[in-house]
């Protein structure tokens, strides 16, 4: 069966749903799937898939359909109560979140404060690779009481980041 | 402290003695914060909302702060004492009227508060009398760092500080100037401030924030823009706005007293005579007169009243506060009799 978007490669997603008592199906290849934004998702729901795939006229663009894994909420939702769901949001619709901060903001790179956590954050991280690097040299030279050393260091940095 | 206790006293904003006092009443700044792996409010349940405060509470009510800070949680609260927060500025509207829980902290003084629970999980606030926009941007600035100790807020190194609504995000921080404009309104040249203010990116407001009608002549300026910019940055573009206005609105006063000398000083005294023996008064009504009052006052048209007791008038003759001054609920009439008893006790031997 060939894939009902391009007509061209095999269709190798299927997707059943019942809409109204009425079963839809749509059949994909590979890349359609990925061009509707079926990689994107991980609780996506199929009849909003079909619903996108099956009117190609619509006016509302797959992006709004996007669902944040984290708090359920849709661009399109979004677009509605003019507030997002949660930080991830930023990441899941960033995209069109950049391009709607442009028009607000005139910008789309933060320039004011940091928290000094997230300071200190980036640099355990900065002296994490660091240490990393410092360790290959030493094992080359063959100091191994040093690497010991070192990799005690890491184990810390390493331990302190995933807190 | 009880929320009764503010009837008391009032807040250090109030004074009335800040710099640029004849026409700037307050500079207010605020920051917009969120917890790091809790959903926004706007989707979250009412088990994360009691999650929030429960976790951010004892953080805020903690000695190590810059400020010693009080905590309402707001369904505690009595409605009229949930609006009477309102009338200090001590929260929002929004605030107010939500469901769940959520509260506020309070400084002794009221210049500082931080709402929990309203649009974002964090919202701090330090206001200030008169011009003062670095000192209040220091004192908050304080206050955000503290709380870093304590408390992981959400932030990107590109977006910034994360808000439920991207018109805060980056910064967090809104800034608003409280003035007093009764000349360039008497003059009709308000649309004008309003249109370039809005072309610069600022937006103006009335005196209980978003939403609100200009009351009084009083109008709050704000930045619109948190983002692409520092705070410092944010602060210093505003200090070239302000004082282009207020140069507008005191040549509009001197225009006021040099065309029509007779006009403003009827219109204050009238203002006043009527503030001084009214039997009933609304609280629109007052607002008016006050600010007739005020305006006379900053151009020596009248003398010998305190900006302090003006101000307080303002805040103390909002139905909330007269109904806790009074120890029980008024319908509108009352309201109006008991606000004119006490305006004209105020005015007393003045």
């Amino acid at each position: 069966m060939n894939c009902e978007k391009c007509h061209k490669n095999h269709a190798t997603i299927h997707l059943t749903a019942i809409e109204g008592g009425m079963k839809k199906e749509a059949h994909l290849c590979d890349e359609c799937a990925r061009q509707t934004g079926v990689h994107l998702k991980f609780n996506f729901s199929i009849s909003d898939l079909l619903g996108g795939l099956m009117e190609p006229t619509t006016k509302t663009p797959k992006v709004n359909q996007v669902r944040c894994p984290e708090c359920g909420i849709t661009y399109s939702e979004f677009k509605t109560k003019a507030r997002l769901g949660c930080a991830n949001d930023y990441e899941v619709f960033r995209s069109e979140l950049l391009r709607l901060l442009e028009k607000i903001h005139g910008s789309t790179q933060h320039a004011g404060k940091t928290p000094h956590t997230v300071d200190a954050q980036v640099r355990k991280e900065n002296e994490l690779i660091r240490l990393k690097r410092d360790l290959e040299s030493v094992v080359k030279s063959e100091d191994f009481e040093k690497a010991a050393e070192i990799r005690d260091r890491i184990k810390t940095i390493e331990l302190e980041l995933n807190r | 402290m009880k929320v009764e206790e503010l009837l008391s006293q009032s807040g250090e904003w109030l004074k009335g003695t800040g710099p640029e006092s004849d026409v700037v009443i307050s500079s207010r700044v605020r920051l917009a914060r969120n917890l790091h792996r809790f959903p926004f409010l706007t989707v979250a349940t009412p088990q994360v909302r009691a999650e929030v405060e429960k976790f951010v509470r004892p953080r805020l009510e903690e000695g190590k702060l810059p400020r010693k800070l009080v905590y309402w949680s707001l369904g505690e609260l009595s409605s009229v004492e949930r609006a009477l927060l309102v009338e200090r500025h001590l929260i929002s509207k929004e605030h107010e009227k939500a469901d769940g829980d959520r509260g506020v902290a309070v400084g002794a003084d009221e210049a500082i508060s931080i709402m929990v629970n309203e649009e974002d999980h964090l919202r701090l606030q330090v206001i200030r009398s008169g011009l003062q926009l670095d000192e209040a941007y220091e004192e908050i600035d304080r206050m955000d760092t503290a709380l870093e100790g304590s408390l992981n807020f959400a932030f990107s190194p590109q977006f910034g500080y994360l808000t439920a609504c991207p018109t805060n995000v980056g910064t967090g921080l809104r800034i608003s100037v409280m003035m007093h404009l009764p000349a360039a309104a008497l003059s009709k040249q308000m649309e004008k401030v309003l249109q370039s203010l809005q072309r610069l990116n600022y937006t103006v407001r009335g005196f209980y924030g978003e939403g609100t009608q200009p009351l009084g002549d009083f109008y709050q300026v704000s930045n619109q823009i948190t983002m692409g910019k520092s705070e410092r940055d944010i602060i210093s573009e505003l200090k070239k706005v302000i004082p282009e206005i207020l140069k507008f609105e005191r040549s509009w006063r001197h225009k006021l007293i040099d065309d029509e000398p007779r006009k403003l000083e009827d219109r204050v005294w009238r203002a006043y005579g009527i503030l001084k023996h009214a039997r009933r008064i609304t609280s629109e009504e007052a607002t008016d007169l006050l600010s007739a009052l005020r305006l006379g006052l900053t151009m020596n048209v009248i003398t010998g009243i305190p900006h302090k007791v003006l101000n307080e008038l303002f805040i103390f003759t909002q139905p909330a506060h007269l109904q806790k001054i009074e120890r029980k609920i008024l319908d509108p009439e009352e309201r109006d009799a008991v606000r004119a008893e006490f305006i004209r006790r105020r005015l007393e031997g003045l």
